[in-house]
């Protein structure tokens, strides 16, 4: 089939060409430019350019499902709520930048400006992609431009370390996805993910169900790798620890995003969606066993399981901040794949419970996550160190920086009144509602030890006396992320309905399996 | 105006945030920002009442949803309804007062902005509890209101007496919180809904059993007794005049301790649906208007003959509730916090200057006070009944609506309380204010302009504000309140008795305190002894409650030490062990992490193809 490129609604793309061209006058102004010039510029060109897109994005929200090139690329409620997710996120990850990026320890600026740009352009293709293919250049987008931005630093040793753990474990992942993709192409003929998910109860019953179990695995733990869970989350201490502090924020909070976006959409449109019924009856209730309802949510709900469990047992015991919101990090992943691995297929209106949940759950994230990076990138900047003691006495240095990161840790540790206190509550009465009594008792349990490493560096900043009492200064970009962010937590933890509101309106999960206009 | 009403206790909030962020700078100057705070809040207030009423005017309620869980929608909003304006006004006026007072009275603390910034946020949160459309709304504010008076109570911390008042407050408040929550909660459970509208039609549509009613009545009632001091949960409030003495006018005279007979008031309509309810709550009242009435007979502290004196008229206004008297409630709630204020802030007047608070050690200080002595003689009379001020009006409509409830020993009970309020008052104005001085201070003198300016506005309503009556204030108060009509007969020999009861009071206080300027040293002996120490109610609490609680929370220490502790330490010890090993495995070798990756996918695998060979 021919597609004549002319008569395409170019205009769906909008958002994604805004950061395309924003990346090119970046690339072109960086060639220009003589060397030792001054990039701050291009970092607010960037947080402006992104605004511009975020508005676009903004417009998609009502509208109906549309697609370009065969239903390859789609615009629906689904992708959109995760582009402006990463949107956000990136602005804020720039506006962190600017104070970070200096020429001492990142020789050539610009780069690290136009590559933080293409890793956002490449999590918008995975959020948006209808097609194994387009999804796959959309992770390698943004798996290639992370790997460069996490050794970005090229002589500090810790991240030229990050770098190479992060490309091989990344390749290694890589690989595993693509063996599950070209099994899934090989069952069902075809790669659009729409087309699998018509195609795989056919494949099933024709004798292929080995192959689709296969997929199914290889797809969890090779997309898990973005998410970090169990198996795939040995990478993230390393990787974050030598990353740049915005670009540890970035890999946490925009990637992260962007690794969920595709778990979502892959497993449920594929597995979920396809309401593949494994021909066998349950012997006790007599109804027949759903491969995925029944039998798959078994495996991620262990996933998850272990994933809360590791994370937060293992950064209890870390002394290196960032290490310690590397492993927290994984925890949060935990969380957020509960709803999923709890999610009962029934009923559409479940089903929005379900993955609003996880999209609440993922908009407190972006909030008490990145301003919680944004203070530990100062104060480690501050001090030199990345241990904990670089937060000993922060409330006396700066009481409100202080203040403003007590509310982040409530809020990463599910306490009231922050947003993520009432994400982590509606995750958890999602399972209780739905009977997984051991996945509720495991996210209670690893949340009190949570307590245990949050609150240790509650106790450094009101209780620990520094090595200086002197005023620590906050440069405008930082304060601007710790407020928005800061107001985010507090005001969602006390208004959630407002975002919920938004959620329901502008979001509907049916969109996931809706072939586009 | 009514739309805005939004506006008064945004000003305190905003003081208190101010106060919280620059009271270290502002040293002092704390003072001017609550008053000019309060002041917004006044004038806001009064508009808001004036225009509420005016004739033809409507009740205002406005709301948002706050929270959706599940089908249920909570609301946060407020409104604006009688009371509640009259509430507004009474709440930031005294407040005011206090404010102001507290300028003087509190000059040279430390800690002076701290006391500013409480003040501030007692006074939003009271005012929050006043505007609220609904039972959960109400109840976060009604618990603010009990955290931020344990702080002001315990302001004076460094003093153990302070500290101990402070928590014996805040607990046993609790106790009654404990009640009111189980109320609203069953109401919720029953109706679906905290909203005050739709749970009075509940009750009288017939929705809830009368059982029901009964019940929920009474457990709230429960909260109304902690917070507003009545019989068996007084014991808290005389303690807490540990706190500074404007914190006991604003609190333990005119907001706090009226919260309780506000939520009685605001939720008539429920209570009036059980006369079980109704009787329990006349019951409760009649008791504590007469049994602390005769505890404040014998005290010798200044402050505790005025905390049992509130004590004994929120006990009246109670029984006014619970005798259908709803006006004659509400307008003593009104009157009663302009004259009571006005006594507690001329007797810290009296104790800033003297130094004491023993009125055994005083005498003669009217002398040297003499603006003092006078707004102090006038909160007196008052109180007192005695006619032309506000007491008397107020009083008569107590008296009035017992008689018609037809509950005799109700009403003998009120009359001797009457008589008992005149005397231990006039017994507190001669020992304090007439006679030689019974102390060595020489230095006694008036106060400054900041204190006395407060206690002569609040001389000046503690007569006047009784005149409201003749302006349809009663009318206006039950409009849409109250289904029948009231009984207002006219019963001239009521208010004969009552002017008698005052009278009787005042002579024999005069009679005894007044031409001999003596007190006596002597033991107090018989029935001196049982009032003088309080009934023994407190050590009655001590062995019945306290002690066999103290044992049971030794055995629950050893519980949680040795069992619940030995599980915290083992569950530790797992989360450690799991932690140590997961750091086993990161050993910083690449390709150890790839592995461990592959070996999960093998495992999910194996574990997959067991699972379903099985």
């Amino acid at each position: 089939m021919t597609v004549d490129l002319l008569t395409l609604n170019w205009g769906l793309l909008a958002p994604e060409l805004t950061i395309v061209i924003l990346s090119v006058i970046i690339t072109l102004a960086d060639l220009f430019m003589k060397n030792g010039g001054d990039r701050k510029a291009f970092a607010w060109l960037s947080v402006l350019g992104i605004a511009l897109a975020t508005y676009f994005t903004y417009q998609d929200l009502g509208q109906p499902v549309q697609s370009l090139l065969n239903d390859t690329y789609r615009v629906d409620s689904f992708g959109t709520m995760f582009k402006l997710i990463m949107l956000i996120g990136t602005g804020l990850v720039f506006m962190m930048s600017i104070y970070y990026v200096d020429k001492k320890e990142i020789k050539y600026d610009g780069e690290y400006y136009y590559l933080l740009l293409t890793a956002l352009l490449g999590s918008m293709i995975m959020a948006s992609s209808g097609d194994l293919i387009t999804l796959y250049i959309g992770l390698e987008l943004l798996s290639i431009s992370s790997y460069i931005l996490a050794g970005i630093r090229k002589t500090n040793l810790k991240s030229n370390e990050a770098a190479f753990k992060y490309v091989v474990t990344g390749s290694v992942s890589s690989a595993i996805l693509l063996y599950g993709a070209s099994f899934l192409y090989g069952v069902t003929g075809t790669t659009n993910i729409i087309g699998i998910a018509q195609a795989v109860q056919g494949a099933f019953n024709a004798g292929f169900d080995f192959y689709i179990y296969l997929g199914f695995f290889m797809f969890v733990v090779g997309l898990g790798y973005k998410i970090s869970i169990v198996p795939a989350y040995m990478w993230a201490p390393d990787v974050y620890e030598g990353a740049p502090t915005p670009i540890t924020a970035f890999l946490s909070v925009v990637s992260k995003a962007a690794g969920f976006a595709i778990v979502m959409r892959l497993l449920f449109t594929i597995f979920a969606a396809g309401n593949i019924a494994t021909g066998e009856i349950n012997a006790e209730t007599g109804m027949p066993i759903n491969f995925f309802s029944d039998e798959m949510t078994f495996y991620l709900a262990v996933l998850a399981g272990l994933t809360m469990i590791i994370g937060n047992t293992m950064a209890a015991r870390q002394i290196n901040v960032k290490r310690m919101f590397a492993l927290s990090s994984v925890a949060q992943a935990g969380y957020i794949l509960v709803p999923l691995a709890v999610v009962k297929i029934n009923s559409p209106v479940v089903m929005n419970i379900s993955f609003s949940n996880m999209i609440f759950y993922l908009m407190a994230y972006l909030m008490m996550n990145l301003g919680a990076f944004a203070v530990i990138s100062l104060v480690t900047k501050a001090n030199d160190t990345d241990e904990l003691k670089a937060f000993a006495g922060l409330y006396h240095r700066n009481p409100w920086i202080g203040v403003a990161m007590t509310f982040f840790l409530l809020s990463l540790a599910g306490l009231p009144v922050t947003a993520g206190f009432i994400g982590k509550f509606n995750i958890f009465v999602n399972a209780l509602l739905f009977e997984s009594y051991y996945l509720a008792a495991i996210m209670v349990v690893t949340s009190v030890v949570s307590y245990f490493y949050y609150f240790n560096i509650v106790r450094q900043m009101y209780m620990r006396t520094g090595n200086t009492e002197a005023k620590l200064a906050v440069p405008f970009g930082l304060q601007l992320v710790v407020l928005l962010t800061f107001l985010g937590t507090v005001l969602f933890g006390m208004f959630p309905n407002v975002l919920i509101d938004f959620i329901s309106t502008n979001f509907s999960v049916m969109d996931l399996f809706t072939p586009g206009m | 105006m009514l739309a805005n009403a939004w506006l008064i206790p945004l000003f305190p909030l905003i003081s208190f945030v101010l106060l919280v962020a620059f009271g270290r700078q502002l040293k002092e100057g704390a003072a001017y920002v609550g008053i000019l705070s309060l002041l917004a809040s006044f004038v806001v207030a009064v508009g808001v009442f004036f225009e509420r009423f005016a004739e033809g005017a409507h009740d205002y309620i406005t709301s948002f949803d706050w929270l959706n869980i599940g089908d249920f929608v909570f609301t946060m909003g407020f409104e604006v309804n009688q009371l509640n304006a009259m509430m507004l006004i009474v709440v930031t006026l005294v407040s005011l007062m206090v404010h102001l007072y507290s300028k003087g009275y509190m000059h040279g603390d430390e800690r002076f902005p701290v006391f500013y910034s409480y003040l501030s946020l007692f006074t939003f949160s009271m005012l929050m509890l006043v505007i609220s459309p609904n039972l959960l709304q109400a109840y976060i504010f009604w618990e603010l209101v009990g955290a931020s008076s344990f702080l002001l109570i315990g302001f004076y911390f460094f003093k153990p007496s302070a500290r101990a008042a402070a928590k014996k407050a805040f607990l046993t408040t609790r106790v009654g919180d404990l009640g009111i929550f189980i109320g609203i909660s069953l109401l919720f459970w029953q109706t679906g809904t905290f909203e005050y509208a739709a749970i009075f039609e509940a009750a009288h549509s017939g929705v809830l059993s009368p059982e029901f009613i009964t019940l929920t009545s009474i457990l709230i009632f429960i909260g109304a007794v902690g917070k507003s001091g009545q019989f068996p949960l007084h014991i808290w409030l005389p303690d807490a005049m540990e706190g500074p003495t404007p914190v006991s006018a604003l609190i333990h005279a005119a907001t706090m301790v009226a919260a309780g007979v506000y939520l009685v008031a605001r939720l008539f309509p429920l209570f009036e649906a059980s006369a079980t309810a109704m009787l329990t709550v006349a019951i409760i009242g009649g008791v504590t208007a007469i049994f602390a009435a005769s505890i404040g007979l014998v005290q010798n502290d200044i402050k505790r003959v005025l905390a049992y004196s509130t004590v004994s008229q929120l006990g009246y206004m109670m029984m006014a509730l619970g005798s259908a008297g709803y006006v004659a409630g509400v307008f003593h709630l009104f009157t009663h916090a302009f004259f009571k204020a006005l006594l507690f802030l001329a007797a810290g007047s009296v104790i800033h200057s003297v130094g004491t608070q023993d009125i055994k050690e005083m005498g003669g200080v009217g002398k040297h006070m003499p603006i003092t002595k006078i707004v102090f003689l006038i909160g007196a009379l008052a109180i007192a009944g005695v006619p032309g001020l506000a007491g008397f009006f107020s009083k008569e409509e107590i008296l009035i609506a017992t008689y018609d409830s037809g509950n005799v020993v109700l009403f003998w009970l009120a009359l001797t309380a009457a008589v008992m309020t005149a005397f231990y008052m006039f017994r507190l104005y001669f020992l304090t204010f007439s006679g030689t001085p019974r102390h060595e201070n020489h230095h006694v003198h008036e106060s400054p302009i900041f204190m006395t300016l407060p206690m002569i506005i609040l001389a000046v309503l503690a007569i006047f504000s009784g005149y409201v009556v003749y302006a349809g204030f009663g009318e206006w108060l039950a409009h849409g309140v109250i289904s029948g009509e009231e009984g207002e007969g006219h019963h001239t020999w009521i208010m004969v008795l009552s002017i008698a009861a005052a009278f009787g009071g005042i002579g024999l206080a005069y009679l005894l305190y007044g031409r001999n300027n003596k007190v006596s040293t002597a033991e107090p002996k018989g029935l001196h002894k049982l009032l003088f120490n309080k009934y023994y109610v407190d050590e009655f609490y001590g062995t019945t409650v306290i002690k066999p609680y103290t044992l049971f929370g030794y055995v629950l220490k050893f519980f949680d030490k040795y069992v619940i502790g030995g599980l915290v330490q083992f569950t530790a010890w797992i989360a450690v062990a799991i932690g140590r090993l997961g750091q086993r495995l990161q050993n910083g070798q690449v390709q150890a992490y790839s592995l461990v990756t592959i070996l999960g996918l093998v495992i999910l695998l194996l574990s997959m193809t067991a699972g379903r060979l099985w």
